[in-house]
């Protein structure tokens, strides 16, 4: 406060000086007003008495946003044990999410076992048994039995913006040991975009929304951890590695938050319908795509079925197929794997390229006769 | 009067610390702001068809085990008539049809007119009705380590997700033969092609796999390894006349193979003082190659390119390594007691006879290293 009198004896003498000068008044009385308020806060946060050396040394243990972020989300972290083979990591992430003991994690060989060891952020040992298992994700959620404990809730991920910052923790290669805590990552948040895991990678058909962002979390032990915003809030669920067929790039992603309360709640997802053993209702288009023996050649149309959807469309023969719905079509697998997700009575738009037109036909898709 | 009312704001704003909580947010609004910049003039590439390399298998000819590049990829448009930057990589296959989605949701059909394989870089035309929107980009002299660098991609999600990505800042400037800036954000397949901005929004480089052995998946191997690089604007004008007119520029080759460096056996202190001992042996010449028109022969050894001496197999394959098939070069070679001067035109890769042609090295369990294979 003694910087404080200080400035207000300053600001006072102009204003006895000037005091007929109403337009000098009224600039002073603010500048008087402001150097109040600032001297008022500046005395707040540092107290004179203070060096300027030991001023400084206290700014740098202030807790900057990582680590506010990491120390909110951290105690709810679980690291995993459990079984592996060859390829597969018998170790893992979880995120406790009930004060109950419910931990989620992504399912894989190392919760395949019926129990899973758990080592919470405190020290504490636990097994874990499996209570429900969501196979389109591939996510599963595990049980132990303790009460108390400090969990994450989920936090709907719009509240991310292009360029948010995002923290993501767990235990990738098993780096923390025994008590030790698990590691956190920073990342700039991209967008929220359809994964269709099914296109880049063969043994997992998750095709959903999906959180990417630039931090590397593709590594093994790191799957089902959180992403975390700015606050400590779990906005996501790192999902499954995912490698793209195309490119034999990994991606880093996250599964939405908001889409995981209802599984962390108990609504178990029913089972992926098999579309193949249904053949009473397997989708029928009506085109023949191209194909050279073994090879995948450009999806031209080779033959259109008279009087079949594709026909009644307008699609015709040497028309190129690009997309079907949002499903980029490279060679005839591509459409087979598309065709095989829409269902009888769809209207699904085709983008398909006549000559240099590139035209949109929508198609009804119907019942193989 | 007021002097003393000013100093007195003076020394009184400064110690106000921002909270940051405040910064964090602010910094996030500053990176959406810069690639908000850009957003309208980025493109989303696909392909479709094009070669796919097969093997011949027990159970027939079928797809190789990798597929090389077809995902979406990013471009950038640089002329408001048409003209798009992007990277090479996406184009190693041939595709039969290129088509571009603009940031507005328009597709339209690209034509691929020219290729750069040294920079990577390659140029389509699209037509479309009206005038297309044009970024800004950073002068090199501008350019310093350490400022903010964010890469931007469109090689994920579809036509109207907003762009990938990744802030870091400049690693180096200067990189790969002096053409490029390096950067440690996050780049990959998802946006080769793609900007690297300043804070501002303006273009530091086009993002370009420059990494690695080279080959038709080079620069995959490094990605999102926090070394990436992006081409300075300085460097695409320099060539981007040649490839709007429908060039294709590729790395020019001699045709010999070199042999590695450990295989010396003159010790180091020595060659300092045998001048014969230097430089970079040619272990094969391959036939119908440059080198062969040349008469150089197995044994022979090269010191110097164009006048700057090689020390090593490295320092040869860097110099070498952004020159295009067309240019010549003068090498300065070594053969027993007599140094002499050749000047070769380079070709293309494929202009060379097949690597079968070439003479078995009588060494045959010598390791097929990068470095003794790498024809040069």
């Amino acid at each position: 406060m003694i910087r404080c009198r200080f400035h207000l004896r300053q600001c006072l003498r102009p204003i006895f000086a000037h005091v007929h000068n109403s337009a000098r008044l009224s600039v002073c009385l603010i500048v008087m007003l402001s150097c109040l308020l600032i001297g008022t806060r500046t005395a707040i946060a540092q107290p004179p008495e203070q060096s300027p050396l030991a001023r400084s040394a206290k700014r740098n243990v202030a807790p900057n946003t990582t680590q506010r972020a990491f120390e909110a989300a951290a105690p709810a972290v679980v690291k995993l044990y459990g079984g592996g083979l060859g390829r597969e990591h018998g170790y893992g992430t979880g995120t406790l999410v009930s004060a109950d003991g419910k931990i989620l994690t992504t399912l894989s060989l190392l919760t395949s076992r019926d129990r899973v060891r758990a080592v919470l952020a405190d020290g504490r040992t636990f097994m874990a048994r499996k209570m429900a298992t969501d196979e389109t994700r591939r996510l599963v959620l595990l049980k132990i039995d303790a009460s108390d404990l400090p969990f994450l809730e989920m936090t709907d991920s719009t509240v991310l913006q292009p360029g948010s910052p995002v923290f993501a923790l767990g235990n990738w290669f098993k780096v923390a040991e025994g008590r030790e805590q698990v590691s956190v990552t920073r990342g700039t948040f991209s967008m929220r975009m359809l994964l269709d895991a099914r296109r880049l990678a063969q043994d997992y058909d998750y095709r959903g929304d999906a959180l990417l962002f630039d931090a590397i979390t593709s590594n093994p032990g790191a799957p089902g951890g959180p992403l975390v915003d700015l606050n400590g809030n779990c906005v996501g669920i790192l999902g499954r590695i995912v490698e793209a067929r195309a490119t034999l790039t990994r991606i880093n992603y996250a599964l939405p938050a908001e889409q995981l309360t209802d599984f962390i709640g108990g609504k178990v997802a029913e089972r992926r319908e098999n579309v193949a053993s249904e053949s009473a209702v397997q989708p029928y288009v009506g085109i023949r795509i191209s194909r050279i023996g073994f090879r995948h050649v450009s999806p031209y149309v080779a033959r259109v079925t008279r009087d079949s959807p594709a026909d009644r469309a307008g699609i015709k023969r040497d028309d190129l197929v690009l997309m079907v719905g949002d499903r980029r079509i490279s060679n005839a697998r591509d459409y087979k794997e598309a065709i095989a997700t829409t269902r009888p009575g769809d209207r699904v738009q085709f983008v398909i390229k006549r000559g240099d037109a590139l035209i949109a036909v929508p198609v009804e898709i119907g019942v193989k006769p | 009067m007021s002097g003393p009312i000013l100093l007195t704001l003076l020394l009184l704003v400064p110690v106000q610390t921002p909270d940051p909580y405040e910064l964090e947010l602010a910094r996030a609004r500053v990176v959406q702001a810069a690639v908000d910049q850009v957003q309208p003039a980025l493109v989303q590439i696909e392909t479709v068809g094009g070669a796919q390399p097969v093997m011949d298998g027990p159970q027939g000819v079928r797809e190789e085990g990798f597929r090389l590049a077809d995902g979406p990829t990013t471009g950038v448009i640089v002329t408001n008539d048409g003209l798009i930057l992007t990277s090479s990589f996406n184009f190693a296959r041939n595709p039969s049809i290129i088509t571009v989605t603009l940031a507005d949701g328009r597709r339209l059909v690209a034509e691929l007119l020219g290729r750069d394989e040294i920079r990577r870089l390659a140029v389509l035309k699209v037509e479309a009705e009206s005038e297309l929107p044009v970024p800004a980009w950073v002068p090199r002299d501008e350019m310093r380590v350490g400022q903010y660098a964010i890469a931007c991609g469109r090689g994920i999600g579809l036509a109207d997700n907003p762009p990938f990505i990744s802030v870091g800042i400049i690693s180096a400037l200067d990189r790969r033969n002096g053409n490029a800036v390096q950067t440690d954000a996050k780049v990959s397949p998802i946006n080769y092609g793609g900007p690297l901005l300043d804070i501002d929004g303006r273009i530091l480089g086009i993002l370009v796999p420059k990494a690695g052995s080279g080959g038709a998946l080079a620069g995959a191997e490094w990605y999102d390894s926090g070394i990436g690089f992006a081409i300075y604007k300085r460097d695409i004008d320099e060539v981007f006349d040649r490839l709007v007119a429908g060039d294709v520029i590729e790395q020019g080759k001699i045709g010999i193979v070199l042999v590695p460096d450990d295989e010396s056996l003159v010790p180091d202190f020595l060659k300092s003082f045998f001048p014969a001992a230097r430089g970079v042996k040619i272990g094969n010449v391959m036939a119908g190659s440059p080198a062969k028109v040349a008469d150089l022969r197995e044994g022979d050894r090269v010191l110097s390119v164009d006048g700057q001496s090689v020390g090593d197999v490295e320092e040869l394959l860097r110099r070498l390594s952004d020159r295009a098939a067309g240019e010549s070069i003068t090498l300065q070679i070594k053969r027993r007691w007599r140094t002499f001067d050749v000047t070769l035109t380079l070709v293309r890769a494929d202009e060379i006879g097949s690597i079968l042609e070439m003479p078995k090295p009588s060494n045959d369990d010598a390791p097929a290293e990068a470095e003794s294979t790498a024809g040069a």
